[in-house]
């Protein structure tokens, strides 16, 4: 894992990408790129289209127009299963967590793109399948350390409170040991305390793992705080593009948020 | 009965990822296959066998098996029936095409073919999903049955359209025909229930287990976290399949020795088996066993109680029965969806803080 902020490589492009549904525009000619170590905050009203640019992003859209390079490598979209196996994870807006299934067993299944052994070795739960799943076990219980929710191992998540989901969330992300971690509003509903912790965990997770960040954020003072560059959509197109100090002076941005000049 | 999770504390992960981390459990089902293995054959008779230990183990690994697909998938599925029928049909054309056949490895082919042919009719999964696929899984019992019946080359051609199961022995004893004694049919069927639940066990706490649960509670954040919907779904039918095959083959071989595919293997044999994973709870090993042993053991104790007891008329107490039945289902599905499996697990944490409930 790359332990330093390079600062200038870039990790992930996306070249003039266009989305729609039907008659709906999600998202208008975007293009930005997102550098290896950065954290990249993408801020915007609501209906703006970020959402919709991480789903782009990680997959689960396809654009109608543009390209994504990731990894040095160009093509129309990306594939779900190509963008989580080679590095990317995201967390969702609506808490998307397998609700029967304990926090333990939830991260665990990060894993599931590093683990190989077949369902025979499985069923005998020993040898090579025995010693994986020990391996993974471990590396899953630096995570429940590092989140701090060693003692909610064994509940099922749907029990938890809204605050504590998120967080296993992130947890099930960290797990596929991501390049690019994709969080869609992580502190979203939490209180003041909830939200200190996770902006820790975020910070954290850049600084000691390297981990490249792209989040979504609409509290302003958490973006200006932990962003290293912020970029600004507003009805599906990019209208700002810079740290968060330029952002901050420009013009457009301040309108956006004004709800003027949409014209 | 001092029951406690509380104070067992476990040092290194492989203790805590032990098959049973609570050291009351692993007792309790140490205790219950030591009964089983070595109590149960002693005092066994042809009325206990046919009547309740046969069908409770065969239908047990009917439930596991549907349990797997459904309970840990979350996939339903109304063609156990049929996929019965497969297990079964494929032990009777293995060991009459090829009679030094181990029937061991007879059993496990049946469950092999059947895991093919429910591979088969789980493709229809990865596109339809809850009742669309029930009604699909439907066709595919309806088919089956059908098929069994109609061609000849499944019945070997029998004129009475019914198949028999030949006298066979395994490692010099017999263990299906009429001559088979009690003890030796039910611990053949036993061993493979005892090792496949064991195996099942295995499967649903590692990887793929996980990948079921995830398409089960929700299919796109799986998809999007990197597991396939296909090689999760697929699996899930070949695994369960498997496992209702061989409930097929020891249902048919071991228990009736002889079978007509409409009777033995109808849309009721499905719901039944749907009905004991309701009822023992969706997404529990145990839960497919407290639903067989409920399921088979119900009607024999009410009959008793009614007919017996009360002297009640045999079709009143069969109407009581079916009565009752419907209304456990809804029950279980409106108040308590995970079975007597979750009831057994809330009793054991009451009795873990017991006698100081807070
Ligand atoms: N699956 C979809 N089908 C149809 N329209 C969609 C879909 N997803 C997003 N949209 C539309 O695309 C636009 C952008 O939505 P998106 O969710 O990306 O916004 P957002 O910036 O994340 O907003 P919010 O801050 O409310 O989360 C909206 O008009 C939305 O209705
Ligand atoms: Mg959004």
């Amino acid at each position: 894992m790359n332990q330093e902020h390079t600062g200038n490589d870039v990790l992930l492009e996306v070249h003039n990408i266009s989305l729609s549904f039907g008659g709906v525009t999600a998202i208008e000619d975007v293009s930005f790129d997102i550098r290896t170590g950065e954290i990249r905050a993408i801020i915007g009203p609501n209906g703006a289209g970020k959402s919709s640019m991480l789903n782009v992003i990680n997959g689960f859209y396809h654009p109608q127009q543009g390209s994504i390079t990731y990894k040095g490598e160009t093509r129309p979209q990306m594939k779900p299963h190509h963008a989580a196996s080679h590095g990317i994870a995201r967390t969702f807006q609506n808490i998307a967590l397998f609700k029967g299934m304990s926090t333990l067993d939830n991260i665990m299944t990060g894993r599931n793109t590093v683990m190989t052994k077949n369902i025979i070795w499985q069923a005998l739960y020993f040898g090579p399948a025995l010693k994986e799943e020990r391996e993974h076990r471990e590396f899953v219980e630096h995570i429940i350390d590092f989140l701090e929710i060693q003692a909610i191992r064994k509940t099922p998540v749907g029990r938890l409170p809204y605050g504590m989901q998120k967080r296993v969330e992130l947890g099930r992300a960290l797990a596929a040991e991501p390049d690019l971690l994709l969080l869609d509003e992580p502190m979203a509903g939490m209180n003041v305390e909830e939200k200190e912790d996770m902006c820790r965990f975020v910070l954290d997770v850049n600084e000691e793992f390297g981990t490249t960040i792209a989040l979504i954020e609409h509290d302003m003072g958490v973006v200006m705080d932990i962003s290293d560059r912020v970029v600004v959509l507003d009805y599906g197109k990019k209208i700002a593009d810079g740290t968060p100090d330029e952002v901050r002076a420009n013009q457009d941005v301040v309108d956006a948020y004004l709800g003027v000049s949409h014209g | 009965m001092f029951y406690r999770e509380a104070g067992q504390f476990k040092s290194s992960y492989n203790a805590d990822q032990a098959i049973l981390p609570i050291a009351q459990d692993r007792v309790f089902v140490i205790g219950v296959l030591a009964v089983a293995f070595a109590g149960v054959p002693w005092f066994i008779d042809s009325y206990w066998v046919n009547a309740i230990f046969l069908p409770f183990l065969a239908y047990a690994l009917a439930a596991l098996g549907l349990n797997l697909l459904t309970g840990y998938c979350g996939q339903v599925s109304l063609g156990t029936g049929g996929f019965m029928a497969v297990g079964a049909f494929a032990t009777f054309k293995l060991i009459t095409a090829f009679p030094e056949l181990n029937l061991i490895i007879v059993v496990l082919l049946s469950g092999a073919v059947t895991a093919a042919v429910g591979v088969m009719f789980g493709l229809p999964s990865l596109r339809i999903k809850g009742f669309y696929l029930a009604v699909a899984t439907l066709a595919a019992q309806f088919f089956l049955v059908w098929l069994f019946n109609k061609v000849g080359w499944f019945l070997n051609y029998s004129p009475t359209g019914q198949i028999t199961m030949p006298s066979v022995e395994v490692f010099g004893v017999l263990v299906t025909g009429p001559r088979a004694t009690p003890a030796a049919r039910y611990l053949f069927c036993l061993s493979f229930v005892a090792l496949f639940a064991l195996a099942a066990k295995n499967i649903v706490r590692g990887r793929v287990g996980r990948s079921w649960m995830a398409i089960r509670d929700m299919d796109i954040a799986a998809e999007l976290i990197g597991i396939r919907p296909l090689a999760a779904k697929l699996s899930a039918f070949a695994v369960s399949s498997f496992y209702i095959g061989m409930a097929g083959s020891l249902y048919f071989g071991v228990w009736l020795g002889s079978a007509e595919p409409i009777e033995a293997f109808g849309i009721e044999q499905s719901f039944l088996v749907l009905f004991m994973i309701i009822i023992g709870g969706l997404g529990s090993v145990l839960g497919s066993f407290l639903g067989a042993a409920f399921m088979t053991l119900m009607p024999i104790v009410l009959k008793n109680f009614m007919v017996d007891g009360l002297a009640v008329e045999v079709v009143t107490a069969k109407h009581v029965e079916i009565t009752l039945m419907g209304v456990l289902i809804i029950f279980f599905l409106i108040v308590e969806p995970h079975g007597l499996a979750r009831m057994w697990q809330i009793l054991k944490e009451k009795l873990r803080l017991w006698p100081f409930p807070y």
